[in-house]
């Protein structure tokens, strides 16, 4: 994403209250429109109402940074669930070798800082590009997801073999009574039973995640909080608006998301009766 | 006393740890029979019961059904518990599914069937034990005695050629014991070969071609229902029998 915006804002006199936005090419009537609600409303708590055009201006720079904090997000939410929902499994299920070196990266991982754990992926192990046919991911896109996805992995195991060690060991033995494999009765009882209980782990999981994507500045990446700040110290009057407007783009972020796991959650729901 | 050979207990013994739960248990069944299990709680009936499809593994002595030793090693179990329906105290009932979708897993599953096939073999077997208007309920939506017969049909649908009862009453409201011991009555008029561990020495005594008594790991006395339960020949026999009558 370019960098237009912080610096188009050095061209504009951001100081004059009704001035930025004719400036800057806004529309004139977007620019009353402001104009007019600044006399209303008492902008003690936000300061000049002009520094809103600041936000404004600078939309597609913090537009980049939703991207990437939004991407960075998903592939290693994903990433976190493919090794973590098998690492969580072999810690209930598992025994011997598999089970003491998963439970052993599993503390590692929660174990050290999340800065650590980029800049190890990003200047020890060097994580390459990665070309995808389409496009390409840069090495530190690539270190980010496989560091940010790794922890989540390691936490996520801990969701699920919570989960699945809360599922009674009645449900496997039953399974396994009409004759399904051990593997089998995991696979078709107790795991359809454990994922539902753990949507609430997981949303929690999803938000700390969602987060902590900021942390990949360490390694030279500008997602939305990098951005935010970028911004902010750019142009000092309008701190509170930067900070306003990404707070709300990671609450939308995170409501959004949580209301689909929790409907999620409801669609699946296993029918209770009034007794039991 | 001619023992049955189509399922054959001998010197079955069992410990957990130092204890030794099951000591040279022996007993036989022909096809058909029904034998009865009793004794105090604690005296093994339910570890004998689960080492007969290996949900719990005996240490020494051999099990044959149907002339297969069940014990051996080169056993598979999976095909094992095919064969031998079980029943339990808790129900176990798998809480996700519907009462079609617990008795249609293992069919689907293990058997092989496709989904049609599978729910109509379930709905039969739901019918069979009075749960045809139950179908799309979940366990959590069900009465006790109805989540059990749901459990007896989960076990029917695969078609065993032996089927254990674990304490299938004891769990139930008194008033919802009738409806799953009528459908055990059934199955044994139906010819069904059925081991028991049970509390309801009546039923024991309508029903059972043969009743064990356990205690302490070891088979004290076994007989014809009129026989253990008017004559017992062992003193401990009649305490026990006093003692369940007194709270009957």
């Amino acid at each position: 994403m370019s960098v237009a915006g912080p610096l188009a804002l050095a061209a504009s006199d951001s100081l004059g209250a009704l001035a930025p936005g004719t400036a800057s090419g806004e529309t004139p009537l977007t620019a009353a429109a402001v104009g007019s609600v600044s006399e209303s409303i008492d902008w003690w708590l936000v300061g000049e109402p002009a520094d809103w055009w600041f936000v404004v201006r600078n939309v597609d720079y913090l537009a980049g940074g939703v991207l990437l904090t939004v991407g960075l997000t998903v592939a290693s939410i994903l990433l976190g669930f493919l090794a973590g929902f098998p690492a969580g499994a072999v810690e209930v299920y598992g025994e011997g070798l598999p089970k003491r070196l998963v439970s052993t990266a599993g503390v590692v991982l929660r174990g050290t800082p999340i800065v650590v754990i980029l800049l190890v992926m990003y200047f020890v192990i060097g994580v390459p590009q990665v070309n995808l046919g389409v496009g390409s991911i840069s090495p530190a896109v690539s270190a980010s997801i496989l560091g940010l996805g790794l922890r989540s992995a390691a936490y996520q195991s801990q969701i699920f073999r919570a989960s699945l060690s809360s599922v009674d060991d009645g449900q496997l033995e039953a399974g396994r009574s009409v004759g399904l494999s051990r593997f089998e009765a995991i696979r078709y009882v107790v795991v359809p039973q454990a994922l539902r209980r753990s949507i609430p782990g997981f949303q929690n999981e999803f938000t700390i995640v969602l987060k902590d994507t900021s942390i990949v500045f360490a390694i030279g990446l500008a997602e939305l909080l990098t951005r935010g700040y970028d911004l902010f110290t750019q142009e000092t009057t309008a701190v509170l608006e930067v900070i306003l407007f990404i707070s709300g783009i990671y609450f939308v972020l995170t409501f959004t998301t949580n209301r689909a796991l929790d409907y999620l959650g409801t669609r699946y729901a296993i029918p209770e009766g009034e007794s039991a | 006393m001619t023992d049955g050979d189509f399922l054959r207990v001998s010197d079955v013994s069992k410990w957990y740890g130092d204890e030794q739960v099951l000591d040279e248990v022996s007993f036989g069944m022909d096809r058909g029979d029904v034998t009865v299990l009793i004794g105090p709680s604690g005296s093994g009936k339910s570890t004998m019961l689960r080492c007969v499809n290996r949900l719990a593994e005996a240490q020494e002595g051999s099990i044959t059904l149907d002339g297969e030793e069940v014990l051996s090693p080169d056993t598979d179990v999976d095909e094992l518990r095919r064969e031998v329906g079980m029943v339990f105290q808790s129900f176990n009932l798998f809480a996700h599914l519907s009462a079609v979708g617990n008795v249609a897993l293992g069919p689907r599953r293990v058997l092989g069937l496709s989904e049609d096939e599978a729910r109509e073999r379930a709905a039969d077997q739901l019918e069979r034990v009075g749960l045809a208007d139950q179908l799309d309920s979940y366990p959590a939506e069900l009465s006790g005695g109805q989540q059990q017969r749901v459990g007896i049909a989960r076990a029917l649908a695969m078609e065993p050629k032996l089927m254990l009862f674990d304490e299938p009453t004891s769990a139930l409201d008194p008033e919802l014991i009738g409806e799953v011991l009528e459908v055990m009555r059934a199955l044994v008029d139906e010819g069904m070969t059925m081991l028991v561990v049970t509390h309801e020495m009546s039923f024991a005594r309508a029903v059972a071609d043969e009743v064990v008594f356990l205690d302490d790991g070891r088979v004290v006395e076994r007989g014809p229902p009129e026989q253990l339960f008017e004559r017992p020949e062992k003193e401990r026999t009649g305490r026990f029998l006093e003692r369940i009558a007194s709270h009957d």
